[in-house]
């Protein structure tokens, strides 16, 4: 019997317990690799697979928990050998028994980035490196998992790289969340949305503290629900956990109202703990669970039912807009960031993510814009593209439950679209048209709607997750025309039962005022069941509109929402204002007044060229806070400060020049970089936004960069002015590296150096031009290099 | 014996923080307490502060100190010295959690300042979870006499021994730290360190600059200042 017969043939699947705690009473020391005893104790695994096959084990776990390519790196044994002899004893272990054998994954033991330096392609291989090692078992186990990123590279690699069935289970704390902050929400969603068989918790607490955790899986999966709890919680004094068998047993009876399937024991249980499950589970039912899994979408750390209105910020998107092409064209990641976080404090609820420009690879940027994205936005994203294979690498590397935008009633994009919704557990926005355009009528509208529906149906994606766009035309051009939109709205709601999402802002292209045309037509929408307007949330009149709607339809309970953003508002914007006009750029500058700054500088902009307020004004402005810093005056926080205005000066200026079609404004280019292996790239960071304000284009290569990464972008930008940073002993040594790579590839340019552990004279000795002892001497190094 | 320790931070050591941006005893202006405000705020909303630690028996062996019941070595003469007379060893690690990270992450795309800001309050914070952990280990363990907390890569007592002493002490599966192959603690604001428990009065002058790896370069002593460990 496979592992999915015996979901459905038995009342109740019964795991083994603990292997870390039976090894260690064999005689395995803390902080050895226990995979090497497939190989050095085969008696000992032998034994224990035995034991637990004996109390009851359904399944049971082959030794190969920590057996991935990192963890191994200096134990002198392979990833395959570990594996396949791990499986092989655990096989021949429970010989004359009805019992399964599982490739066991835990965590690779780095953390992935944004926050570590593993990337996601990296811990994909490392887990298909053990999946294609433990071919021989009967399903695949993902556990004690606490993060969402991780636990998709294994299952696509699981997925990609074998038949096996998928069982998967996390690590949640008391606070219902693990370690990174993954909500159980966005675990079911994200796991079942990818397919695999069966998901739920284990490890980190004891039967009877897990208990909330199980009762919110079960709320959120409709997957059979595995629990592998811990044998209740540590002493803090002798480190046994406090759970009897018996006890253990008895709290797991009071799993099984919630209807779960799945169970057996982690840290601390033992075969004692298997055979008290097996008697308390003899003769019981299965608990069959009624569970509707709303239309919904998820980040890891926040999930977003489609159950009012929710605004999804659309200003993601270079269409018509300069600034953000030239962002694209130069990638500029932190420009991206800056739409997405403003978007967000405005009270946008999901990001719409589009970064197509002929002149760019798309694919590359989007896997770039939404890795980054991810690491600093909690909101769920929609991905927003027309070419298929940047969808599918978007989809790949996004972390968690996105909205796929978007697919139309067109049949090449039905064949190709719908399957990548499908693989990848998102939901997606239907557009309705076709071969032949936008249908005029809500009728016909309606009509590709329930094609789009019916479709998507067929390949196995759930109805909750279709949400139908019935465009919006432009009033001015089409004003006979804007009613069938609205009442398509209705029908595809109502008649469908779909979540409906459009774009609003369209309505009032060609036309004066638009503000009050959009949030009119906004509410117009609201009014006939619109649940997801794409919209820009910047705009107050816009935001307010969905805030009044909520609060005038009961959504908003006691207008807290509403009260919460208009309650205080009494601000005298005409008294403000005039305190800003007897303001000038330095004053701005040195007081760190950004917005001011601004303002200002769009205002001399219209009398003065842009070269004379840079180098007559700003430079000055950042000469002299330099200067104070140097001799104590200021401290960095003030220096980072006066140049963050600088830096808001400076955009100003640099969308006039891109919207008069002109070239921005460079004194010189520059390459900066935190060396491989190196993740700490504040100081970097500081050094650029000085820099770039003085005019200097910064290439920033990131932190944890490849030496020939650093060697390519040189070469490639034609850069000859090299900035690497280091914090650490240990990571020097790749500055080091760096530069040779640089010499050895002759390439031709100047290396400056810095970070906390540079000295002049290492500076010296690993071949650098200059040492740079903090931010503002690296301007005065790109001063005396480029001569301005 | 084993142990964990939640750690509840009302307040992060603002003068330290400004000590690590090179503010030194500066009075900070109205805006930038105003600041330091915000960036405590956020960190302190977010941040899971926690100590594990585990005691053991150490055995002064030709390799180094050895960890008993487990395959880990402290190598290397400083950290001998640093346990000289000990008989047991307090392994610490302790983390803010990844949640400051985000915060860091979140400001430098938006303002520098306050990223820089964020990032010594939270090296700061660290600090204090240290302080506030070792004093309960300090009242768990009062019989004995105590070292200060020495980590590695202090003295020559090697980074690259990060991984197996997190791995001793469980604490990529129990407080989601580990360390990358160059050696860096993830989540980047963390300890990991050893106390040594001695039965017999520990000699005092263990510790200071000479004994220091960053005594070169650190911008503490440039000053003339210490950094207080």
């Amino acid at each position: 019997m496979g592992f999915r017969e015996l979901l459905n043939k038995k009342e109740f699947v019964i795991l083994d317990g603990a292997m870390g705690t039976m090894l260690q009473a064999k005689g395995l020391k803390m902080g050895e690799t226990p995979e090497v005893m497939n190989i050095e104790k085969p008696e000992w695994l032998l034994d224990i697979h035995r034991q637990y096959a004996e109390a009851g084990s359904d399944i049971v776990y082959a030794n190969t928990f920590g057996g991935n390519r990192h963890k191994l790196a200096k134990c002198g044994y392979s990833v395959q050998q570990l594996i396949s002899e791990g499986i092989k004893l655990a096989r021949k272990a429970v010989e004359g028994y009805d019992t399964l054998v599982a490739l066991d994954i835990g965590s690779i033991g780095q953390m992935l980035e944004p926050t570590g330096t593993l990337t996601f392609e990296e811990a994909y291989d490392i887990f298909k490196e053990m999946i294609i090692a433990g071919k021989d078992a009967d399903l695949i186990v993902l556990e004690t998992m606490t993060d969402l990123y991780e636990l998709k590279a294994g299952i696509l690699a699981a997925k990609e790289n074998s038949d096996l069935p998928i069982m998967c289970t996390m690590t949640f704390e008391q606070n219902m969340r693990t370690f990174t902050g993954v909500d159980i929400s966005a675990m079911c969603l994200t796991a079942e949305g990818l397919g695999v068989d069966a998901l739920g918790v284990n490890c980190s607490l004891g039967p009877k503290e897990l208990y909330p955790v199980v009762e919110k899986i079960c709320k959120w999966t409709t997957l059979p629900v595995v629990v592998k709890p811990n044998a209740g919680l540590p002493d803090p004094v002798t480190n046994e956990y406090n759970c009897s068998a018996e006890e253990f047993a008895e709290f797991a009876e009071n799993l099984i109202p919630l209807g779960i399937k799945v169970i057996g024991g982690c840290c601390g249980t033992d075969p004692s703990y298997i055979a008290a499950l097996k008697k308390m589970l003899d003769g019981k039912k299965y608990v069959q669970r009624n569970v509707h899994i709303p239309a919904v979408c998820c980040s890891p750390v926040e999930t977003v039912v489609i159950d009012q209105p929710r605004i999804i910020g659309e200003r993601i998107n270079p269409t018509g807009k300069k600034r953000f092409k030239q962002a694209l064209l130069e990638g500029d990641i932190d420009y991206i960031l800056g739409q997405a976080i403003e978007q967000i404090n405005a009270g946008a609820d999901i990001l719409d993510v589009n970064v197509g420009l002929p002149a760019i690879d798309e694919k590359a940027m989007m896997v770039k814009a939404v890795k980054a994205l991810q690491g600093v936005c909690d909101v769920p994203l929609q991905l927003d593209s027309t070419i298929p294979e940047v969808m599918e690498a978007a989809l790949r590397v996004y972390n968690g439950k996105p909205i796929v935008n978007s697919v139309n009633a067109e049949e090449k994009s039905l064949v190709t679209v719908l399957p990548l919704v499908k693989k990848y557990g998102a939901a997606v926005v239907g557009l309705t048209l076709d071969e032949n355009g936008i249908p005029k009528t809500a009728d016909e509208r309606f009509r590709l709607a329930k094609k789009i529906l019916d479709r998507a149906m067929a390949i196995g994606i759930r109805k909750e997750d279709v949400y139908i766009d019935c465009l919006t035309l432009t009033a001015s051009a089409e004003q006979e025309n804007v009613m069938q939109t609205v009442n398509a709205v209705r029908r595809v709601k109502e008649e469908l039962g779909l979540r409906t999402v459009l774009g609003v802002s369209n309505i009032s292209f060609g036309l004066p005022s638009r503000e009050i045309v959009n949030h009119n037509f906004l509410m117009m929408c609201l009014t006939s069941g619109l649940d997801l307007p794409i919209m820009n949330p910047n705009i107050d009149s816009m935001t307010a509109t969905v805030r009044a709607y909520k609060l005038l339809t009961n959504i908003d309970k006691n207008s807290v929402d509403f009260i919460a953003h208009y309650g205080g508002d009494n601000s005298t914007p005409v008294q403000k204002k005039e305190k800003k006009s007897e303001m000038d750029l330095p004053f701005a500058i040195e007081n760190g007044l950004k917005g001011e700054g601004a303002e200002i500088t769009a205002k001399l902009l219209e009398t003065t060229d842009s070269m004379t307020i840079i180098n007559e004004m700003l430079v000055p402005a950042l000469d002299k806070a330099g200067e104070q810093f140097e001799k104590g005056k200021i401290f960095l926080p003030q220096l980072i400060q006066t140049a963050g205005v600088a830096q808001a000066c400076f955009e100003v200026i640099k969308q006039k020049m891109l919207a008069e079609g002109g070239s921005s404004v460079s004194k010189g280019k520059i390459i900066l970089a935190t060396v491989k292996g190196d993740i700490h790239d504040i100081g970097k960071n500081i050094v650029k936004v000085l820099l770039e304000n003085y005019g200097y284009d910064v290439i920033d290569l990131g932190k944890d960069v490849d030496y020939q990464t650093v060697v390519d972008a040189a070469i490639e930008n034609d850069v000859h002015l090299i900035g690497l940073s280091a914090l650490m002993t240990t990571t020097l040594v790749s500055m080091e590296e760096t530069i040779k790579l640089l010499r050895a590839n002759n390439v031709d340019c100047k290396v400056m150096v810095g970070g906390a552990v540079v000295t002049p004279d290492y500076a010296e000795q690993i071949g650098a031009d200059y040492y740079s002892k903090d931010a503002k001497q690296s301007v005065d190094i790109a001063r005396e290099f480029f001569g301005n | 014996m084993n142990g964990y320790i939640s750690v509840m931070l009302n307040k992060l050591n603002r003068q330290e923080a400004l000590r690590y941006m090179g503010c030194g005893d500066a009075v900070p202006d109205e805006k930038m307490l105003a600041m330091l405000e915000e960036c405590e705020a956020a960190l302190l909303a977010v941040i899971k502060p926690c100590c594990i630690y585990h005691v053991f028996d150490i055995e002064d062996t030709e390799d180094g100190v050895a960890v008993c019941g487990t395959s880990l070595v402290l190598t290397g003469r400083s950290v001998r010295e640093h346990l000289a007379g000990c008989t047991k060893a307090v392994l610490m690690a302790a983390t803010l959690s990844a949640h400051a990270e985000k915060v860091i992450r979140r400001y430098e795309a938006t303002d520098m300042t306050r990223a820089v800001i964020a990032d010594s309050l939270a090296s700061a914070a660290v600090e204090q979870v240290c302080d506030k952990a070792e004093e309960e280990i300090t009242r768990e363990f009062s019989r004995y006499h105590r070292t200060w907390r020495f980590s590695p890569g202090y003295g020559d007592l090697p980074l690259d021994i990060q991984g197996s002493f997190l791995d001793v002490l469980q604490a990529p599966k129990r407080i989601g730290l580990s360390a990358t192959q160059s050696d860096i603690l993830i989540p980047r604001k963390s300890v990991t360190a050893v106390i040594g428990l001695s039965e017999n009065e520990i000699p005092k002058g263990r510790r200071g600059c000479s004994e220091c790896n960053m005594k070169e370069v650190c911008a503490f002593r440039k000053k003339g200042d210490h950094c207080g460990i």
